[in-house]
């Protein structure tokens, strides 16, 4: 029972930043219909970006708050410069390009920082928790990560439900015609939605970074995990992306915790394969038919 | 003969089409403010094109498009649409996934200011009390004739200077068609709409239009008022099928 409390605990707060992923990946998607398979790399570049400023001026704050308007400057160029020529045109194109910005974006990285595998620090205490003298298997800044992503995760529902950049990003989204006959501009609506994808993607690779290393590929794997945290939670819901998250967080922490480290990036590919194949509009998606 | 001012709306010369087929060739038409035009013809005509042509969807080879005399011609959607011209598309206008309130607020969001966003918003709730009742509910839950007052009412937001309307009529069981054309000529009487508005419903339309022209094979066959037009025996049989 003391292992099980461990393992939950301990899940939550990696499958947040899971959840952070699959949120910036359902936001690019429910815009664009694009799947972003630069969003792990542009997260570790914008990781590089803190790196830097926290070794200039000794604040991780600092570092932190560079790395979200990185993410926000990152994500809205990368639109504005490559994406916008294969919008609207057969879903392989865009694929190659994202795919092409991830090469890219791991070898500028390459090129600036080496390929060594760098420490960064996290934001508050990395120590164990203890509930009287029972050992939580969390830290304060497992705490951390976990309460920023739903921060932001919230902030994010909030933007989207009550305010009218959010209902321009809804609109156009659902239906660009419609919205642009309506005068929304919707090539600005799309960069703000790949700026704010880009903003999210930062934060999450700050919070992972001090528990992986910071290296060029460092977030390759935690892409793939937060690719199926959306992929669970049916692409285009960011609900369901943060539930998705949080239950192959915790999922893979019990297949760790008992069976073994080494098994985790297996089932958690395992489960990408079984959520595509059982369930492919998955746990919270709108998507009822598949084109053929 | 009303006293001639200068058209809300001018259309001159307007060469369009898709890939090599030529769907308009060579539509001039001038619309008067606070008065309805009606756009006749049958299927494959030109006229879901002329409005494609009118709001930037389908750029024009030749001629020129201009709203209150400022040119349009060749400017995207949705800066035509801010400039004032609102086209309400046939069908599929609706954004099912929001909600009855949300569709008009996005219908608003093109105007300065949140105080005359939300007073747009309490004269549409006034105008139209089946969408004050429905205002929290998913517009996908709304019948053909709802959606089709939506539509309209989510073009009138933005507090357009011309209102294109594409087929308004288009299934709806004829009490709600005469509804909608009511609506329709109470915006002009009252507001000071200016309207242009494609129909395959010849009759209705021209009941309550004040000038229409028709179109075949993208040309303008007939223009005139539209009492001249319902009395054209001959143009009826050929080309309005009523």
């Amino acid at each position: 029972m003391r292992e099980f409390i461990q393992f939950t605990l301990g899940g939550i707060s990696f499958g947040m930043v899971y959840a952070a992923i699959g949120l910036s990946l359902v936001l690019i998607w429910r815009g664009t219909r694009i799947l972003n398979y630069a969003q792990g790399t542009m997260a570790m570049l914008t990781t590089y970006v803190a790196f830097t400023v926290i070794g200039h001026t000794g604040s991780y704050w600092a570092g932190f708050t560079t790395a979200l308007a990185a993410g926000l400057v990152l994500g809205a160029l990368i639109e504005r410069t490559v994406i916008r020529p294969v919008e609207n045109k057969p879903p392989l194109n865009a694929v190659v390009v994202t795919i092409g910005v991830l090469v890219f974006l791991e070898g500028v990285a390459g090129i600036i920082y080496g390929g060594q595998y760098r420490s960064f620090p996290a934001a508050f205490s990395i120590t164990g928790l203890h509930a009287g003298s029972l050992a939580l298997g969390i830290s304060l800044n497992d705490c951390f990560v976990a309460g920023a992503v739903l921060v932001a995760a919230l902030g994010l529902a909030v933007l989207f439900r009550y305010t009218p950049a959010g209902l321009r990003l809804r609109a156009a989204a659902f239906n660009a015609y419609a919205s642009r006959l309506l005068g929304v501009r919707v090539g600005r609506v799309l960069t703000l939605g790949w700026a704010l994808a880009g903003l999210i993607g930062a934060l999450a690779g700050v919070l992972v970074s001090p528990a992986t290393f910071l290296y060029p590929a460092s977030m390759d794997s935690i892409f793939v995990l937060g690719f199926t945290a959306a992929v669970i939670g049916g692409l285009d819901s960011p609900v369901g992306a943060v539930a998705g998250g949080l239950i192959l967080g915790v999922a893979l922490n019990y297949v760790g915790g008992y069976l073994g480290p080494n098994l985790e990036p297996i089932f958690g590919l395992a489960a990408l394969i079984l959520v595509l194949m059982v369930r492919p509009s998955g746990l919270f998606g709108t998507l009822v038919a598949r084109q053929v | 003969m009303p006293p001639m001012t200068d058209p809300a709306l001018t259309i001159t010369d307007v060469v369009a089409g898709y890939g090599g087929v030529l769907a308009l060739r060579g539509v001039s038409l001038a619309v008067q403010p606070g008065t309805i035009t009606a756009v006749l013809g049958a299927n494959g005509a030109g006229k879901t094109t002329l409005l494609a042509t009118i709001s930037g969807f389908v750029r024009p080879r030749e001629g020129r498009i201009s709203l209150d005399g400022t040119d349009l011609t060749r400017r995207r959607p949705e800066e035509i649409a801010r400039a004032g011209l609102a086209h309400v598309p046939e069908g599929q206008g609706v954004i099912t996934e929001l909600t009855v309130e949300e569709n008009l607020r996005l219908g608003a969001l093109s105007r300065h200011g949140r105080a005359s966003r939300a007073e747009a918003l309490t004269d549409a709730f006034r105008r139209f009390p089946l969408l004050a009742a429905a205002r929290g509910r998913s517009a996908a839950t709304l019948s053909g004739g709802e959606r089709q007052i939506l539509v309209i009412a989510r073009a009138l937001m933005a507090r357009p200077r011309v209102l294109l309307l594409d087929e308004p009529s288009l299934g709806l069981a004829p009490k709600m068609v005469a509804q909608v054309m009511a609506l329709i000529r109470q915006l002009r009487d009252e507001a000071g709409l200016t309207v242009l508005l494609v129909e395959q419903n010849a009759r209705s339309a021209l009941a309550i239009a004040n000038q229409g022209i028709v179109l075949n094979l993208g040309r303008v066959v007939a223009a005139a008022d539209a009492a001249e037009l319902a009395a054209d025996v001959g143009l009826r049989q050929h080309y309005l099928g009523f």
